[in-house]
Protein backbone atom coordinates (compact mmCIF):
# COMPACT_ATOMS: atom_id res chain seq x y z
CA UNK A 1 0.00 0.00 0.00
CA UNK A 2 1.09 3.45 -1.14
CA UNK A 3 1.52 6.00 1.49
CA UNK A 4 2.73 6.23 5.15
CA UNK A 5 0.86 4.59 8.04
CA UNK A 6 0.60 5.48 11.71
CA UNK A 7 -0.26 8.52 13.43
CA UNK A 8 -0.71 12.00 12.67
CA UNK A 9 -1.47 15.44 12.95
CA UNK A 10 -4.40 18.24 11.64
CA UNK A 11 -2.02 20.30 9.13
CA UNK A 12 -1.82 16.92 7.07
CA UNK A 13 -5.76 16.95 6.50
CA UNK A 14 -7.21 18.21 3.06
CA UNK A 15 -11.06 19.13 2.52
CA UNK A 16 -11.90 19.11 -0.97
CA UNK A 17 -15.55 19.28 -2.58
CA UNK A 18 -17.56 19.91 -5.92
CA UNK A 19 -18.28 23.12 -6.50
CA UNK A 20 -20.85 24.81 -8.95
CA UNK A 21 -19.32 23.94 -11.95
CA UNK A 22 -19.08 20.38 -11.12
CA UNK A 23 -14.97 19.97 -10.15
CA UNK A 24 -13.66 18.92 -7.23
CA UNK A 25 -11.96 21.88 -5.38
CA UNK A 26 -9.61 22.35 -2.07
CA UNK A 27 -10.46 24.69 0.47
CA UNK A 28 -8.93 26.36 3.55
CA UNK A 29 -10.17 24.53 6.80
CA UNK A 30 -8.64 25.22 10.23
CA UNK A 31 -11.56 23.08 11.83
CA UNK A 32 -13.78 19.91 11.42
CA UNK A 33 -16.43 18.30 12.56
CA UNK A 34 -16.14 14.34 13.74
CA UNK A 35 -15.69 12.50 10.93
CA UNK A 36 -17.38 9.35 9.96
CA UNK A 37 -20.93 7.89 9.91
CA UNK A 38 -22.77 7.24 13.18
CA UNK A 39 -25.85 5.43 13.45
CA UNK A 40 -29.26 6.08 15.51
CA UNK A 41 -29.28 3.94 18.45
CA UNK A 42 -33.02 1.96 18.92
CA UNK A 43 -33.61 0.65 22.48
CA UNK A 44 -35.07 -2.90 21.70
CA UNK A 45 -35.13 -3.52 25.59
CA UNK A 46 -38.07 -5.23 27.10
CA UNK A 47 -38.80 -5.54 30.75
CA UNK A 48 -38.04 -9.09 30.86
CA UNK A 49 -34.96 -8.22 29.53
CA UNK A 50 -31.58 -8.61 32.36
CA UNK A 51 -29.31 -5.42 30.24
CA UNK A 52 -30.49 -3.24 27.56
CA UNK A 53 -30.24 -3.95 24.34
CA UNK A 54 -30.17 -1.75 20.69
CA UNK A 55 -29.89 -1.84 17.22
CA UNK A 56 -29.01 -0.04 14.79
CA UNK A 57 -31.22 2.67 12.88
CA UNK A 58 -30.54 4.86 10.05
CA UNK A 59 -26.79 5.97 9.33
CA UNK A 60 -26.27 9.91 9.24
CA UNK A 61 -23.09 11.81 8.19
CA UNK A 62 -22.93 15.02 8.84
CA UNK A 63 -19.93 17.29 8.20
CA UNK A 64 -19.09 20.61 9.68
CA UNK A 65 -16.16 23.21 8.63
CA UNK A 66 -14.25 26.55 9.27
CA UNK A 67 -11.43 28.17 8.54
CA UNK A 68 -10.47 31.28 6.68
CA UNK A 69 -12.99 33.44 4.27
CA UNK A 70 -10.82 33.78 1.25
CA UNK A 71 -12.36 35.12 -2.10
CA UNK A 72 -9.34 33.76 -4.11
CA UNK A 73 -9.76 32.48 -7.56
CA UNK A 74 -10.53 28.64 -8.12
CA UNK A 75 -7.58 26.10 -8.54
CA UNK A 76 -7.47 23.04 -9.84
CA UNK A 77 -7.37 20.34 -7.07
CA UNK A 78 -3.98 18.36 -6.59
CA UNK A 79 -3.09 14.92 -7.15
CA UNK A 80 -2.21 12.59 -4.89
CA UNK A 81 1.29 13.09 -2.91
CA UNK A 82 0.79 16.70 -3.91
CA UNK A 83 0.67 19.78 -1.82
CA UNK A 84 -3.11 21.18 -1.88
CA UNK A 85 -4.04 23.56 -4.64
CA UNK A 86 -6.08 25.97 -2.19
CA UNK A 87 -9.48 27.70 -4.32
CA UNK A 88 -10.96 30.70 -2.30
CA UNK A 89 -13.22 29.18 0.76
CA UNK A 90 -15.73 32.24 -0.09
CA UNK A 91 -15.70 31.48 -3.92
CA UNK A 92 -16.74 27.67 -3.55
CA UNK A 93 -18.62 27.75 -0.97
CA UNK A 94 -20.97 30.81 -1.71
CA UNK A 95 -21.77 28.92 -5.29
CA UNK A 96 -22.84 25.87 -3.17
CA UNK A 97 -24.82 26.79 -0.37
CA UNK A 98 -28.08 25.62 -1.31
CA UNK A 99 -27.26 24.13 -4.62
CA UNK A 100 -30.16 21.11 -5.30
CA UNK A 101 -27.14 19.06 -6.31
CA UNK A 102 -25.37 16.53 -5.01
CA UNK A 103 -21.65 16.66 -4.32
CA UNK A 104 -18.59 14.89 -4.18
CA UNK A 105 -16.96 15.42 -0.84
CA UNK A 106 -13.68 14.15 0.65
CA UNK A 107 -12.10 14.36 3.57
CA UNK A 108 -8.47 13.21 3.37
CA UNK A 109 -5.89 12.14 6.07
CA UNK A 110 -2.49 13.03 5.49
CA UNK A 111 0.00 10.29 7.50
CA UNK A 112 2.46 12.69 8.66
CA UNK A 113 3.17 13.88 4.96
CA UNK A 114 0.51 15.32 2.02
CA UNK A 115 -2.17 13.06 1.45
CA UNK A 116 -0.62 10.19 -0.52
CA UNK A 117 -3.03 7.63 -2.40
CA UNK A 118 -3.50 4.59 -0.05
CA UNK A 119 -4.16 7.38 3.48
CA UNK A 120 -7.25 6.99 4.69
CA UNK A 121 -10.13 9.09 3.88
CA UNK A 122 -13.74 9.68 4.24
CA UNK A 123 -16.03 10.98 1.54
CA UNK A 124 -18.22 10.19 -1.59
CA UNK A 125 -17.78 10.72 -5.21
CA UNK A 126 -21.13 12.27 -6.38
CA UNK A 127 -23.74 10.78 -9.19
CA UNK A 128 -27.04 12.75 -9.68
CA UNK A 129 -28.48 10.90 -6.81
CA UNK A 130 -25.51 10.42 -4.52
CA UNK A 131 -23.32 12.96 -2.55
CA UNK A 132 -23.74 15.66 0.05
CA UNK A 133 -25.49 19.17 -0.38
CA UNK A 134 -24.27 21.95 1.66
CA UNK A 135 -26.77 23.83 3.64
CA UNK A 136 -25.08 26.83 5.90
CA UNK A 137 -22.51 29.54 5.19
CA UNK A 138 -22.05 32.11 7.14
CA UNK A 139 -19.07 34.47 8.18
CA UNK A 140 -18.30 35.47 11.83
CA UNK A 141 -17.09 39.04 12.72
CA UNK A 142 -13.57 37.22 12.86
CA UNK A 143 -13.90 36.68 9.15
CA UNK A 144 -13.71 32.55 9.30
CA UNK A 145 -16.53 31.28 7.85
CA UNK A 146 -18.11 28.02 9.39
CA UNK A 147 -20.08 25.59 6.62
CA UNK A 148 -22.60 22.82 6.95
CA UNK A 149 -22.81 19.43 5.38
CA UNK A 150 -25.47 16.94 5.07
CA UNK A 151 -26.16 14.07 1.93
CA UNK A 152 -28.69 14.25 -0.21
CA UNK A 153 -31.83 12.24 -0.33
CA UNK A 154 -31.21 8.78 -1.36
CA UNK A 155 -27.88 9.46 -1.71
CA UNK A 156 -25.33 5.86 -0.90
CA UNK A 157 -23.43 6.04 2.11
CA UNK A 158 -20.27 7.71 2.59
CA UNK A 159 -17.27 5.37 3.81
CA UNK A 160 -13.89 5.46 4.68
CA UNK A 161 -11.76 4.28 1.91
CA UNK A 162 -7.78 5.08 0.59
CA UNK A 163 -8.50 6.92 -2.74
CA UNK A 164 -9.53 10.20 -3.72
CA UNK A 165 -13.03 11.43 -4.86
CA UNK A 166 -14.62 12.79 -7.54
CA UNK A 167 -17.00 15.04 -8.97
CA UNK A 168 -20.50 14.11 -10.71
CA UNK B 1 -5.37 40.64 -5.05
CA UNK B 2 -7.45 38.18 -3.95
CA UNK B 3 -7.22 35.76 -0.99
CA UNK B 4 -7.85 35.97 2.98
CA UNK B 5 -8.30 39.36 4.88
CA UNK B 6 -8.66 41.00 8.18
CA UNK B 7 -12.05 42.77 9.57
CA UNK B 8 -10.85 45.74 9.68
CA UNK B 9 -10.92 45.65 5.93
CA UNK B 10 -14.42 45.39 6.30
CA UNK B 11 -17.16 48.60 5.67
CA UNK B 12 -20.29 48.60 6.77
CA UNK B 13 -23.55 50.77 5.45
CA UNK B 14 -26.62 51.17 6.67
CA UNK B 15 -29.69 52.98 5.66
CA UNK B 16 -27.50 55.62 3.28
CA UNK B 17 -24.70 56.13 5.81
CA UNK B 18 -21.53 54.76 6.19
CA UNK B 19 -20.86 52.86 9.48
CA UNK B 20 -17.46 51.70 9.04
CA UNK B 21 -16.08 54.71 11.27
CA UNK B 22 -18.23 53.32 13.78
CA UNK B 23 -18.56 49.68 13.41
CA UNK B 24 -16.01 47.29 15.81
CA UNK B 25 -17.53 43.85 14.59
CA UNK B 26 -20.48 42.51 12.36
CA UNK B 27 -21.87 39.20 12.11
CA UNK B 28 -22.18 36.05 11.82
CA UNK B 29 -23.16 37.38 7.88
CA UNK B 30 -25.67 34.20 8.48
CA UNK B 31 -26.84 31.87 5.23
CA UNK B 32 -27.92 28.60 6.43
CA UNK B 33 -30.65 26.50 5.27
CA UNK B 34 -32.89 25.00 6.91
CA UNK B 35 -31.84 20.44 6.28
CA UNK B 36 -35.27 18.84 5.91
CA UNK B 37 -35.49 15.30 6.54
CA UNK B 38 -36.50 13.01 3.56
CA UNK B 39 -34.93 9.87 4.50
CA UNK B 40 -37.17 7.02 3.14
CA UNK B 41 -35.64 4.58 5.60
CA UNK B 42 -37.10 1.46 4.55
CA UNK B 43 -34.95 1.90 1.23
CA UNK B 44 -32.42 4.57 1.61
CA UNK B 45 -28.97 3.52 2.42
CA UNK B 46 -28.43 6.82 4.41
CA UNK B 47 -30.23 9.50 5.91
CA UNK B 48 -31.10 12.69 3.30
CA UNK B 49 -31.71 15.90 3.32
CA UNK B 50 -32.72 18.81 0.94
CA UNK B 51 -32.55 22.47 1.99
CA UNK B 52 -35.63 24.56 3.00
CA UNK B 53 -36.05 27.60 3.59
CA UNK B 54 -32.65 29.75 3.85
CA UNK B 55 -32.29 31.87 6.83
CA UNK B 56 -30.69 35.19 6.33
CA UNK B 57 -29.36 37.86 8.30
CA UNK B 58 -25.86 40.00 9.14
CA UNK B 59 -25.98 39.10 13.12
CA UNK B 60 -25.17 41.64 15.56
CA UNK B 61 -23.18 45.27 14.58
CA UNK B 62 -20.85 46.25 17.52
CA UNK B 63 -20.60 49.99 17.32
CA UNK B 64 -18.51 52.56 19.52
CA UNK B 65 -21.46 54.54 22.03
CA UNK B 66 -20.92 57.80 19.72
CA UNK B 67 -23.33 60.83 18.58
CA UNK B 68 -22.42 64.29 16.90
CA UNK B 69 -23.56 67.69 17.35
CA UNK B 70 -26.12 67.95 15.24
CA UNK B 71 -27.49 64.60 15.91
CA UNK B 72 -27.25 63.39 12.44
CA UNK B 73 -24.80 60.64 11.15
CA UNK B 74 -23.40 59.39 14.38
CA UNK B 75 -23.97 55.66 15.35
CA UNK B 76 -26.14 56.88 18.16
CA UNK B 77 -28.55 58.91 15.43
CA UNK B 78 -28.42 56.56 12.63
CA UNK B 79 -28.80 53.25 14.65
CA UNK B 80 -30.49 54.42 17.57
CA UNK B 81 -34.58 53.79 16.74
CA UNK B 82 -35.20 49.75 16.51
CA UNK B 83 -37.75 47.87 15.50
CA UNK B 84 -37.13 49.39 11.89
CA UNK B 85 -36.00 47.56 8.10
CA UNK B 86 -32.40 48.45 7.39
CA UNK B 87 -30.87 48.44 3.90
CA UNK B 88 -27.86 47.26 4.80
CA UNK B 89 -24.38 46.37 2.54
CA UNK B 90 -21.24 44.99 4.18
CA UNK B 91 -17.79 44.96 1.88
CA UNK B 92 -15.10 42.97 2.61
CA UNK B 93 -11.55 44.19 1.22
CA UNK B 94 -9.04 42.38 0.05
CA UNK B 95 -6.18 43.55 2.30
CA UNK B 96 -7.17 47.03 1.49
CA UNK B 97 -10.24 49.33 1.41
CA UNK B 98 -13.08 47.03 -0.67
CA UNK B 99 -13.17 48.16 -4.10
CA UNK B 100 -15.02 46.70 -6.61
CA UNK B 101 -15.69 43.47 -7.58
CA UNK B 102 -14.90 42.23 -3.52
CA UNK B 103 -17.39 40.33 -1.96
CA UNK B 104 -20.32 41.91 -0.69
CA UNK B 105 -23.40 40.86 2.03
CA UNK B 106 -26.37 42.58 1.20
CA UNK B 107 -30.46 43.21 1.65
CA UNK B 108 -32.94 44.84 3.82
CA UNK B 109 -32.83 43.05 7.39
CA UNK B 110 -35.38 44.06 10.72
CA UNK B 111 -33.06 46.04 13.32
CA UNK B 112 -34.48 44.13 16.27
CA UNK B 113 -32.82 46.50 19.18
CA UNK B 114 -30.24 48.85 20.20
CA UNK B 115 -28.58 48.42 23.57
CA UNK B 116 -25.62 50.18 25.01
CA UNK B 117 -23.06 48.30 27.57
CA UNK B 118 -19.86 48.68 28.55
CA UNK B 119 -16.86 46.64 27.24
CA UNK B 120 -13.90 46.86 28.76
CA UNK B 121 -14.64 50.20 30.16
CA UNK B 122 -15.33 51.29 26.66
CA UNK B 123 -19.59 52.37 25.94
CA UNK B 124 -20.18 50.68 22.92
CA UNK B 125 -23.85 49.37 21.73
CA UNK B 126 -24.81 46.71 20.15
CA UNK B 127 -27.08 46.00 17.13
CA UNK B 128 -28.90 43.40 16.31
CA UNK B 129 -30.25 42.16 13.06
CA UNK B 130 -33.13 39.89 12.40
CA UNK B 131 -33.69 37.85 9.36
CA UNK B 132 -34.78 39.34 6.09
CA UNK B 133 -37.83 41.79 6.99
CA UNK B 134 -41.02 40.30 6.31
CA UNK B 135 -42.38 42.94 4.18
CA UNK B 136 -39.53 43.63 1.84
CA UNK B 137 -38.79 39.73 0.85
CA UNK B 138 -37.67 39.51 -2.46
CA UNK B 139 -37.35 36.14 -4.84
CA UNK B 140 -33.61 35.81 -3.73
CA UNK B 141 -32.48 33.23 -1.25
CA UNK B 142 -28.50 34.29 -1.52
CA UNK B 143 -27.01 37.53 -0.05
CA UNK B 144 -23.44 37.41 -1.28
CA UNK B 145 -22.78 39.16 -4.36
CA UNK B 146 -20.01 41.79 -4.94
CA UNK B 147 -19.08 45.04 -4.46
CA UNK B 148 -20.12 47.01 -7.85
CA UNK B 149 -18.94 50.54 -7.04
CA UNK B 150 -17.15 51.08 -3.96
CA UNK B 151 -18.00 54.20 -1.73
CA UNK B 152 -16.94 57.53 -3.52
CA UNK B 153 -17.89 60.37 -5.20
CA UNK B 154 -18.77 60.99 -8.77
CA UNK B 155 -18.72 63.50 -10.74
CA UNK B 156 -19.94 63.23 -14.18
CA UNK B 157 -22.13 60.63 -16.10
CA UNK B 158 -21.44 56.83 -16.75
CA UNK B 159 -19.17 54.73 -15.74
CA UNK B 160 -16.45 52.93 -18.46
CA UNK B 161 -14.98 49.88 -19.61
CA UNK B 162 -13.02 49.35 -16.99
CA UNK B 163 -16.09 49.27 -14.16
CA UNK B 164 -17.12 45.84 -15.90
CA UNK B 165 -16.87 42.70 -13.13
CA UNK B 166 -16.42 39.47 -14.43
CA UNK B 167 -19.54 36.91 -13.44
CA UNK B 168 -17.06 34.04 -14.21
CA UNK B 169 -18.50 31.94 -16.73
CA UNK B 170 -19.67 33.24 -20.49
CA UNK B 171 -23.03 32.00 -20.20
CA UNK B 172 -25.56 34.42 -19.11
CA UNK B 173 -27.50 33.69 -15.68
CA UNK B 174 -31.19 33.32 -16.30
CA UNK B 175 -32.30 33.84 -12.64
CA UNK B 176 -32.64 37.89 -12.49
CA UNK B 177 -30.88 39.65 -9.12
CA UNK B 178 -31.03 42.72 -6.88
CA UNK B 179 -29.17 46.04 -6.22
CA UNK B 180 -28.52 47.77 -3.26
CA UNK B 181 -27.62 51.27 -2.95
CA UNK B 182 -26.60 54.10 -0.82
CA UNK B 183 -26.10 57.12 -1.35
CA UNK B 184 -24.20 59.48 1.68
CA UNK B 185 -23.71 62.57 0.15
CA UNK B 186 -24.74 64.94 -3.38
CA UNK B 187 -26.08 67.97 -4.43
CA UNK B 188 -28.90 67.17 -7.31
CA UNK B 189 -30.57 64.16 -8.60
CA UNK B 190 -29.32 61.63 -10.21
CA UNK B 191 -30.31 58.14 -11.63
CA UNK B 192 -27.84 54.72 -10.49
CA UNK B 193 -28.18 52.05 -12.67
CA UNK B 194 -26.99 48.18 -13.29
CA UNK B 195 -26.12 47.09 -16.83
CA UNK B 196 -24.46 43.93 -18.33
CA UNK B 197 -23.06 43.29 -21.31
CA UNK B 198 -21.34 39.68 -23.26
CA UNK B 199 -18.19 41.87 -23.75
CA UNK B 200 -16.03 44.38 -22.03
CA UNK B 201 -16.91 47.17 -23.99
CA UNK B 202 -18.81 50.19 -22.39
CA UNK B 203 -20.47 50.60 -25.98
CA UNK B 204 -22.05 46.65 -25.64
CA UNK B 205 -23.78 47.31 -22.07
CA UNK B 206 -27.24 47.67 -21.87
CA UNK B 207 -29.34 48.24 -19.17
CA UNK B 208 -30.77 45.31 -16.89
CA UNK B 209 -33.99 45.69 -16.03
CA UNK B 210 -35.60 46.98 -13.11
CA UNK B 211 -32.05 47.85 -11.34
CA UNK B 212 -32.19 51.28 -11.25
CA UNK B 213 -32.94 53.64 -8.41
CA UNK B 214 -35.45 55.80 -10.39
CA UNK B 215 -34.29 59.49 -9.91
CA UNK B 216 -33.36 60.11 -6.80
CA UNK B 217 -32.77 63.46 -4.77
CA UNK B 218 -29.04 63.27 -3.11
CA UNK B 219 -28.77 66.75 -1.46
CA UNK B 220 -31.61 66.58 0.88
CA UNK B 221 -31.79 63.58 2.60
CA UNK B 222 -29.71 60.52 2.26
CA UNK B 223 -31.24 57.98 -0.28
CA UNK B 224 -30.49 54.11 0.32
CA UNK B 225 -32.86 51.29 -1.15
CA UNK B 226 -33.23 47.40 -2.69
CA UNK B 227 -34.40 47.03 -6.14
CA UNK B 228 -34.81 43.63 -7.76
CA UNK B 229 -35.24 42.81 -11.47
CA UNK B 230 -38.38 42.94 -13.47
CA UNK B 231 -38.96 39.47 -13.25
CA UNK B 232 -36.92 36.45 -11.63
CA UNK B 233 -35.92 35.41 -14.58
CA UNK B 234 -34.40 37.72 -15.61
CA UNK B 235 -31.42 37.25 -18.11
CA UNK B 236 -27.89 38.75 -17.16
CA UNK B 237 -25.24 38.13 -18.95
CA UNK B 238 -21.34 37.66 -17.90
CA UNK B 239 -20.32 41.16 -17.31
CA UNK B 240 -22.03 43.64 -15.14
CA UNK B 241 -21.15 47.24 -14.07
CA UNK B 242 -22.95 50.80 -12.50
CA UNK B 243 -23.82 53.16 -14.38
CA UNK B 244 -25.17 56.86 -13.45
CA UNK B 245 -26.95 59.50 -15.01
CA UNK B 246 -26.84 62.91 -13.39
CA UNK B 247 -29.83 64.82 -13.98
CA UNK B 248 -28.85 68.24 -11.60
CA UNK B 249 -26.60 66.74 -9.81
CA UNK B 250 -22.64 67.64 -10.14
CA UNK B 251 -21.75 65.18 -7.36
CA UNK B 252 -22.78 62.02 -6.20
CA UNK B 253 -21.46 60.02 -3.81
CA UNK B 254 -22.50 56.36 -3.03
CA UNK B 255 -22.15 52.63 -2.54
CA UNK B 256 -23.53 49.78 -4.51
CA UNK B 257 -23.58 45.95 -4.24
CA UNK B 258 -25.21 43.62 -6.75
CA UNK B 259 -25.85 39.84 -6.35
CA UNK B 260 -26.79 37.79 -9.24
CA UNK B 261 -29.46 35.09 -8.79
CA UNK B 262 -28.20 31.99 -9.22
CA UNK B 263 -31.49 29.27 -8.92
Amino acid sequence: MAGNTGRTVSRFINFSVEDDTDTMREIPVSDISIVGVVYEEQDMTAFQDAVKGSLAGMPDAPIEISGPFDNSAVATASASGVVPALSGSHTVLSGINGRLHPLGLDVQFGVRETYTAGEPQFGITATATSGYICTSYTVGSDLMYNAKFVLFPGSSLPAWGIALEAAS
Amino acid sequence: MAGRTLPRFTRVYVDGYDMSGYARTIGPLGWEFEPVDLTAQMGDEVKGYLPGHPTIGPGTLNVVFETDSDSSTAAHHVLGTQNDDRVVLVAIGDRAAPIAGNPAYMGEFLQLGYQAEVDGGAVVANVPFGPWEGSSLTAYGQPWGTLAHALAASDSDGSDSDDFIDGGSSDATAFGGYMVWHVTAGNGTATITMEHSTTTNDSDAAAIGGLTTGEINCDSTVQTGLAVTTVKTTSINQYTKWNISMNSATTVTFALGFVRGRY
